[in-house]
């Protein structure tokens, strides 16, 4: 008598057992894969960072060699898949008086762009 | 109740420990998991504030030095009083960039005497008094060169340095 009554409580556990498995082994494969993703998209930013600091340092390079009047020239080439603007678009040398403020903006891959201030001047 | 029993009565309700002891151990892994990635967005923005607010500091010292040429376009001698302070919004800081003077008269050596003009700029975050050492983001030595007529020519940045 007490040997039947084990049988069904067995397979209510084990039954039991398996849906709370599947349910954390779920949620354990869905927190991985949104790490992963997170952990893609922060590389990406962190790479749009270092892309936006060395074309700012670019910029500002170009900057030094202004002499009033003149133009300068920014040498840089952004990694693949990033384009880089800046706002106003133009390479003319501020007067010495006036420094230029410019807005860098830099698009990668991801979503993660970024835009930020610099000011060029004549030295 | 012979032993076959009794073990059979130990074992009820094991399977169902063991799941929740796996549905805990998942718990905590997953909460680790969560804690890595919102840790790691926090530094990202972290570090992307702390961009931001250097980069200001640096383009507000850059103003204040045109600022400080015009100021010196005039001046003769030592003696001007160009200690100021201005403010500046960029990147969404307000900037402080306190200006002092720091001419000297130097003898060269063929004997002529020489004006070294210089101004010490420090830029901090806006807290509406002097920037404190502690609060310095950058810190500057610029040489303003003039020429016959007294116009600045020329700036030279002597030194710079990004405390923080």
């Amino acid at each position: 008598m007490r040997e039947h009554r084990d049988r069904g409580e067995t397979l209510i556990e084990i039954i039991l057992t398996v849906v709370i498995t599947t349910i954390t082994v779920t949620a354990l494969v869905s927190s991985l894969a949104t790490a992963g993703t997170a952990g893609q998209a922060q590389r990406s930013s962190v790479t749009a960072d270092g892309v936006m600091r060395n074309y700012a340092e670019a910029v500002k390079a170009a900057g030094r060699t202004c002499t009033s009047g003149g133009v300068y020239a920014v040498r840089f080439t952004p990694p693949a898949g990033f384009t880089v603007s800046s706002v106003p678009l133009t390479l003319r040398c501020p007067p010495p008086a006036s420094p230029l403020v410019l807005t860098l903006a830099v698009e990668g891959p991801s979503s993660f762009d970024q835009t930020m201030q610099i000011v060029v001047r004549t030295p | 109740m012979n032993d076959s029993d009794q073990v059979r009565g130990r074992d009820n309700g094991a399977a169902l420990i063991l799941a929740i002891g796996f549905v805990l151990l998942i718990g905590a892994i997953t909460a680790g998991l969560a804690s890595l990635v919102t840790s790691g967005i926090y530094n990202r923005i972290n570090l992307e504030q702390v961009r931001d607010r250097q980069y200001a500091a640096e383009g507000a010292i850059e103003l204040a030095i045109a600022s400080a040429r015009s100021v010196l376009d005039s001046a003769s001698g030592c003696t001007v009083d160009t200690d100021a302070s201005t403010s500046t919004q960029l990147n969404d800081n307000d900037i402080r960039v306190d200006w002092t003077n720091a001419c000297r008269v130097v003898r060269s050596a063929d004997g002529l005497v020489l004006i070294q003009r210089n101004l010490v700029f420090t830029a901090c975050v806006d807290l509406a008094r002097r920037c404190a050492e502690a609060d310095t983001i950058v810190r500057a030595q610029v040489n303003f060169q003039q020429g016959s007529t007294g116009a600045v020519t020329k700036t030279y940045i002597q030194s710079w340095s990004v405390t923080g």
